[in-house]
C-alpha cells in the first residue's frame, strides 16, 4: 500500500539545448504551440532596472478582453466568424472555469474550437466527442474539438447547425470568456463585443530588483546544472522565497545549486495577463539584444506558464489537472546565442513538443 | 471528473456557525455540501428524527464558490447510528425531507444488513476505534454493486494521534476490501486538495483519491434522487408557492420530470 506513496504524480520535463544561430532549432515552433499563455517572468542578473527597449516590449503588448457570462454559440456567429476566426489569429479561453470540475472552451488562433465538457453537459449537447484521455475508472469528461475553418463547419452545413442548436437550446453555456486578438484587429470586434459585459484590460507588469542573491553558476557549455535544481531555484527566487536555508528558519529548506556565486543585485519582472505566443518571441529577441552587449553576468532567463485551467496546452493537446495544472517553460539564453530550453507538463499531459 | 462535494457538515443549532462553514466550503472550493444531521435512537427514550431546518434559516445568501461562478448548493443528510436493527424504519416518511440518507452500523449484524439490504446511500464507518469487526469482501461488494458508497470519517484523525493510527488501519483494511472502488471522506473543512493527499494515506491512488471528493459525491446525489423517486420513474414535488433563490432553484433542480433514460441536466451544478 505505501508502494503508492512513493510515487508522486507524473510529470515531464523536457530538455533542450541549442543556438539561435542553429538553422534546425526549433524554438520559434515550440513557443508558437503554445497559444495561451497565462505569465511570462524574467530574470536579468545584476541589472537593476529593466533596459528601455525592453520595456517598449512590455508596453507594446495587445491588450485583451474579458466578456462576462458570454453565451459560447456567439462564437459561431456568422460575422464572428468571418471577421475574427477566418482572418486568423484571434484567441480565447474561458475564465473562472475549472478544468476539472467546469466545462471549459478554448479558441485557438487557428480557428479550433475545444470544449471540454462534463459528462451531464456533453450528453445533453448531442454534438460528437471523444472522451477525455485522462479518465479514470469511468468517463467523466469528454472533449468536443471542432474545426471552425473545415468546410463541414460553414455556417448553414448540418455540422454546424447541429453545434449551434446545442448550443443555444440545450445545453446553453455561458462562461466568462478572455479573448485575445492580434494588433489592429480590435476595432472590428467591438461590434460583437458590444452585445455583453466586456472590458478591455493591459497585462499587469510587476519589477522587482533582489539584492545579494545568491545564484547558480551558469554556463553555456556542458550542463552545469541539474534542470531541476535549476527550475526549482527560479521558482522560488520568483515567489520571494528564501534559499538561504538558515538554521533558524523552518520554512524553507530550499537551497542555491552549486556551483554557485553571489549577485550583487537582480531584476526579476515578470508579466500577467493572456499574452500571445508573438509577444513571447519579440520578449524573446529583446532579450538577445540585451544579451549582446558585454555584461556582468552573461545569462538571462524567461519563464512562460500556460493557463492551468486552459483545456488546451501545446498544439491543441488535451490537458488537464490531476493535482496541479503546469504547463510552463524555462529558456535559460547565453550571451553567445545559445540556450537550454526546459518544457515541463503535469500528470494530465502529453509531452511537450 | 466532477465537482468538489463535502457530504458531511455536521448540523449545529447555532446559526452562525453554520453561516460560517458554509461560507468556508465555498472559499474552499466545495460546490455542494451536505448538512448532516445525527439521529441516534436509544432504547429507553422515544426520539423523534429531526427535520431538517430550511435553508434559507440557516445562511441568507449562498456565496459563490471560489473560482467558479456559482453559487454553493446545500443539501440535507439524515445520518442514523443504528445498533439495533428497528433503529432504521425502511420508507420512514420522515426520511423524505431529507436528500441524502445515511447509516453508520456499530455491529457486524447491522452492518451486513446495511450492505445488502437497507435503502441507503451512505455507510458511515466509524474508525477512531478498533472496530468490533472485519471487513468482509462479500457485503462490501454487495453494497457497491446496489450503488452506495462507504464513508470515513477522519476529522478526529486530524486532532489527536492515536485515533490517527486507528483511523489510518481501519481505512486501508476497508480500503482492500472495497478494492480501491473509493469511500468518500468527510471532514472538519479542509480544501478538496487536502483531502485527496489523505486520501493517498488510506492506500487509494492519486486519481481514485480525487474522485472520491468528486465523482463518487456525484454518484451518491444521484443514486439517493434516483432512490427517492424510484428508480427515476415517477416524481412527486409539492409546489411551494414562495420560495426562496435556493429552494428555487433546488426545485429547478428536482423538478425536471425525469424519464427513465433523460440526462441529468443540473446535478453537478
Amino acid at each position: 500500500m505505501f508502494g503508492d506513496l512513493e510515487r508522486t504524480p507524473r510529470t515531464l520535463l523536457v530538455c533542450e539545448r541549442s543556438s539561435f544561430l542553429d538553422e534546425k532549432n526549433r524554438l520559434s515552433s515550440q513557443v508558437e504551440q503554445l497559444h495561451f499563455n497565462y505569465k511570462v517572468s524574467m530574470l536579468l542578473p545584476e541589472c537593476s532596472s529593466a533596459p528601455s527597449h525592453l520595456e517598449a516590449v512590455f508596453n507594446s503588448i495587445n491588450s485583451f478582453y474579458l466578456i462576462r457570462k458570454l453565451p459560447i454559440h456567439e462564437l459561431l456567429d456568422k460575422h464572428f466568424l468571418e471577421t475574427a476566426v477566418h482572418q486568423g489569429r484571434v484567441s480565447g479561453l474561458s475564465y473562472g472555469t475549472r478544468i476539472d470540475e467546469d466545462n471549459c472552451v478554448a479558441l485557438m488562433p487557428n480557428g479550433h474550437l475545444s470544449l471540454s465538457l462534463d459528462k451531464d453537459s456533453f450528453e445533453v449537447l448531442g454534438v460528437e466527442g471523444k472522451p477525455s484521455r485522462f479518465n479514470q475508472r469511468t468517463n467523466s469528461r469528454f472533449v468536443v474539438s471542432v474545426d471552425l475553418t473545415d468546410s463541414s463547419m460553414a455556417p448553414g452545413g448540418r455540422g454546424y447547425q447541429r453545434l449551434v442548436t446545442g448550443l443555444k437550446s440545450r445545453l446553453q453555456l455561458k462562461t466568462d470568456f478572455l479573448l485575445s486578438h492580434p494588433p489592429g484587429c480590435g476595432a472590428s470586434l467591438h461590434a460583437f463585443l458590444s452585445r455583453y459585459d466586456w472590458s478591455e484590460h493591459k497585462p499587469e507588469i510587476r519589477s522587482h530588483t533582489l539584492t545579494d542573491l545568491s545564484s547558480p553558476l551558469l554556463t553555456s557549455d556542458l550542463q552545469s546544472c541539474d534542470p531541476r535544481r535549476l527550475l526549482e531555484w527560479l521558482g522560488a527566487v520568483d515567489a520571494h522565497v528564501s534559499c538561504e536555508n538558515s538554521s533558524s528558519s523552518f520554512l524553507s529548506s530550499l537551497v542555491c545549486p552549486e556551483p554557485r556565486t553571489r549577485l550583487s543585485q537582480a531584476l526579476s519582472v515578470s508579466v500577467c495577463g493572456l499574452l500571445r505566443p508573438q509577444d513571447v518571441q519579440q520578449l524573446i529577441q529583446q532579450i538577445r539584444c540585451y544579451l549582446e552587449q558585454p555584461r556582468l553576468e552573461n545569462w538571462v532567463s524567461l519563464t512562460v506558464h500556460g493557463f492551468v485551467d486552459s483545456p488546451v496546452s501545446w498544439g491543441g493537446e488535451e490537458h488537464g489537472v490531476l493535482r496541479g495544472g503546469d504547463n510552463f517553460y524555462s529558456l535559460l539564453m547565453f550571451h553567445d546565442h545559445t540556450y537550454q530550453l526546459h518544457l515541463a507538463t503535469g500528470a494530465h499531459d502529453t509531452c511537450p513538443p | 471528473m466532477s465537482v468538489f462535494m463535502d457530504l458531511n457538515v455536521s448540523f449545529s443549532a447555532e446559526r452562525s456557525r453554520m453561516t460560517k462553514l458554509i461560507e468556508a466550503a465555498a472559499h474552499l472550493g466545495f460546490s455542494t455540501v451536505a448538512i448532516n444531521y445525527v439521529f441516534e435512537p436509544m432504547a429507553k427514550k422515544k426520539l423523534e428524527i429531526p427535520m431538517p431546518t430550511p435553508v434559507k434559516e440557516l445562511i441568507d445568501q449562498l456565496p459563490v464558490v471560489q473560482g467558479r461562478s456559482r453559487p454553493i448548493r446545500v443539501l440535507n443528510r439524515l445520518t442514523v447510528v443504528m445498533s439495533d436493527s428497528s433503529h432504521f424504519r425502511p420508507n420512514a416518511t420522515e426520511y423524505r425531507g431529507f436528500d441524502l440518507l445515511a447509516v453508520q452500523p456499530t455491529t457486524e449484524k447491522l452492518f451486513h444488513a446495511a450492505c445488502m439490504l437497507y435503502d441507503v446511500d451512505i455507510i458511515c464507518i466509524s474508525v477512531t476505534e478498533k472496530l468490533p469487526f472485519f471487513f468482509k469482501r462479500a457485503p462490501v461488494n454487495g453494497a457497491m454493486d446496489r450503488g452506495v458508497v462507504f464513508e470515513v470519517s477522519y476529522s478526529a484523525a486530524i486532532r489527536d494521534s492515536t485515533r490517527r493510527r486507528y483511523t489510518i488501519a481501519n481505512a486501508v483494511s476497508l480500503m482492500e476490501s472495497c478494492k480501491g472502488k473509493v469511500p468518500l471522506p468527510p471532514l472538519e473543512l479542509r480544501g478538496p486538495y487536502d483531502i485527496t493527499n489523505l486520501g493517498l494515506l488510506f492506500g487509494l491512488s492519486e486519481g481514485d483519491a480525487k474522485e472520491a471528493v468528486s465523482s463518487t459525491c456525484r454518484s451518491v446525489v444521484l443514486h439517493a434522487e434516483s432512490r427517492k423517486s424510484a428508480s427515476g420513474i415517477i416524481y412527486t414535488m409539492k409546489t411551494c408557492s414562495e420560495s426562496s433563490s435556493q429552494q428555487e432553484a433546488l426545485a429547478a433542480d428536482l423538478g425536471e420530470a425525469p424519464a427513465a433514460k433523460r440526462a441529468k441536466p443540473h446535478l453537478t451544478q
